[in-house]
């Protein structure tokens, strides 16, 4: 057999390999939810059947929505609003340093361990759990929610800003450094503008999420239409329920298409 | 070799000319072990527009940024402009000498003009430039600049919109902005065309000899370093392997000296 005919067979048995071992991970990935959902008595029919009717009278009990409570939501729901806008931009002021301080391309791996280390310490917190810790810190109310927010926000933008920051054009950097840029330049002219994109986009991201997440502070009087939802929840009134979670609805859509503009409007980098 | 470190301190003992670019047996690795410069030995005058040629992981590369001080080295003696210079250059040196990556290293995200004006940070260290500010004056001269390279009319332009053949121009700029006297150009127009590259080039070449600066290109393509270059070296496996005029070395030599080499990396 020529050399060439045997590379081509070892080319063939090399991807054939890698079938097999797509196919035996994909069947293992599978056997194990089986096994997950198995533990969950996810497989016990009885269960399944009986919850579909349980369903069924909790549907029937949460229409037809009960729309005099509008005017009573309303303010809670404004609130809720205000608490994400103000603690998704007061986590971001926070992440951006702290993205600056916990990448290896401006700073020692002395300071980015600590930062990291303390980023991923607030992350580890739930945003109920802030939203419970910062009611003991400063009592009921928005401020509660709002600080638990923004605390939620730089766990996760502080550390994908870090992310952002290192995955910045080497080049670039080295350009700047050969025209005798200093940190401080190479913060403003370099780690900004070439992620402003990433930046913005993430922030958004952010700031969905902290729109949904603001909803439920309220069950730990942190503020906002989570209290409606706990009181209604509690006094089995789900007629009224369901139309605190429409408006919810509402308010969560106008948001997604309210960030799909600005992500049209200013995102132009390619 | 001559001694130019001390002819350059006192003016009234300038007898030797100093050369731009003094190279003594300098040696550089990325991994202990893996030699990629060998004793490179190079002069290159002041005023000189010199090519450095060679073939793919030559250390031609390598060579420029160790030039540009962004290389500590651990062998060898390196003197720019007749300071030596180990690793990274002290400010006064650093406004002397232009740095021109093969990527060009320009922030996509900002405009043109202030692109070139990220020359002028050697100048202005202080935190109004951090913020963006730069005094009326950088401006002027950047839009100047912008002008001689028949660029002003895109000043405002995103760099990410502008055409490879714009963006080497403002990098050409951006260095100009830095008043260097050594321009150290990394096979900066390798993404272009033959002519657009001849067209970049013929700028570097004429705004060079009028403000007298030493330029030093990383080529590959030997048209352009016949039309424009006056001296040319070709670094092979980390050593400088032949130095002569530009328009000495022809196709038969070049393919001579580069043959065995291709010949090797095909087996």
């Amino acid at each position: 057999m020529s050399a060439k005919r045997v590379a081509v067979r070892g080319t063939w048995q090399t991807l054939e390999r890698r079938r097999w071992r797509e196919l035996g991970f994909s069947l293992g990935l599978m056997a194990l939810l089986a096994w997950l959902l198995n533990g969950m008595g996810f497989f016990e029919a009885g269960r399944l059947i009986q919850g579909a009717f349980n369903l069924a009278r909790f549907a029937h009990e949460m229409f037809p929505p009960d729309v005099r409570i509008l005017p009573t939501i309303t303010g809670a729901l404004l609130e809720t609003i205000q608490m994400a806008f103000a603690g998704t931009i007061l986590g971001f002021l926070l992440s951006f340093p702290l993205g600056v301080l916990g990448s290896r391309t401006l700073f020692p791996a002395g300071v980015v361990a600590v930062v990291r280390f303390l980023v991923a310490a607030i992350r580890t917190v739930p945003s109920l759990l802030w939203a419970v810790l910062m009611v003991i810190v400063v009592g009921l109310g928005p401020l509660a929610g709002t600080l638990a927010l923004a605390f939620y926000t730089v766990g996760y933008l502080a550390k994908l800003y870090a992310e952002l920051f290192e995955a910045i054009d080497p080049e670039i950097l080295e350009a700047m450094r050969g025209v005798g840029a200093k940190r401080r330049h190479l913060i403003r002219f370099v780690l900004w503008p070439e992620s402003a994109n990433a930046i913005l986009s993430q922030l958004l991201f952010m700031l969905e999420y902290n729109v949904r997440a603001s909803t439920v502070l309220g069950l730990v009087g942190a503020g906002g239409i989570g209290f409606y939802m706990q009181a209604y929840l509690g006094t089995m009134a789900y007629s009224r329920l369901t139309t605190v979670l429409l408006a919810v609805l509402l308010l969560v859509i106008g948001m997604d298409a309210l960030s799909a503009w600005v992500r049209r409007r200013y995102l132009l980098h390619p | 070799m001559t001694q130019p470190l001390t002819v350059l301190q006192s003016e009234e003992t300038l007898t030797v000319p100093t050369p731009a670019v003094a190279v003594e047996d300098l040696w550089f690795a990325y991994r202990e072990g893996s030699w990629i410069l060998r004793g490179v030995d190079l002069q290159i005058p002041m005023g000189g527009f010199w090519a450095i040629m060679g073939p793919s992981g030559a250390g031609k590369t390598t060579l420029m940024r160790i030039l540009a001080g962004l290389l500590p080295f651990p062998r060898g003696r390196v003197l720019l402009l007749g300071h030596p210079v180990r690793g990274e250059l002290e400010p006064a040196l650093r406004r002397s000498v232009g740095y021109i990556p093969q990527q060009l290293g320009l922030v996509r995200g900002l405009t043109a003009l202030e692109n070139v004006l990220l020359g002028s940070l050697a100048r202005h260290r202080g935190w109004q430039t951090a913020l963006g500010f730069f005094p009326r004056a950088e401006i002027e001269r950047a839009m100047a600049l912008l002008e001689v390279l028949d660029l002003a009319d895109r000043a405002d332009e995103k760099v990410f919109r502008l055409s490879g053949g714009e963006r080497q121009r403002v990098a050409i700029a951006r260095t100009l902005m830095q008043d260097p006297q050594l321009i150290l150009a990394d096979e900066f127009v390798s993404d272009l065309d033959l002519p657009r590259a001849a067209h970049v080039l013929a700028f570097v070449y004429r705004l060079a000899r009028e403000r007298g600066l030493t330029v030093i290109l990383n080529l590959h393509e030997l048209q352009l370093v016949q039309e424009f270059a006056e001296h040319v070296v070709i670094l092979k496996d980390g050593r400088v392997v032949f130095e002569s005029p530009a328009l000495d070395l022809t196709w038969p030599l070049f393919r001579e000296i580069m043959g065995d080499y291709e010949r090797e990396a095909l087996k």
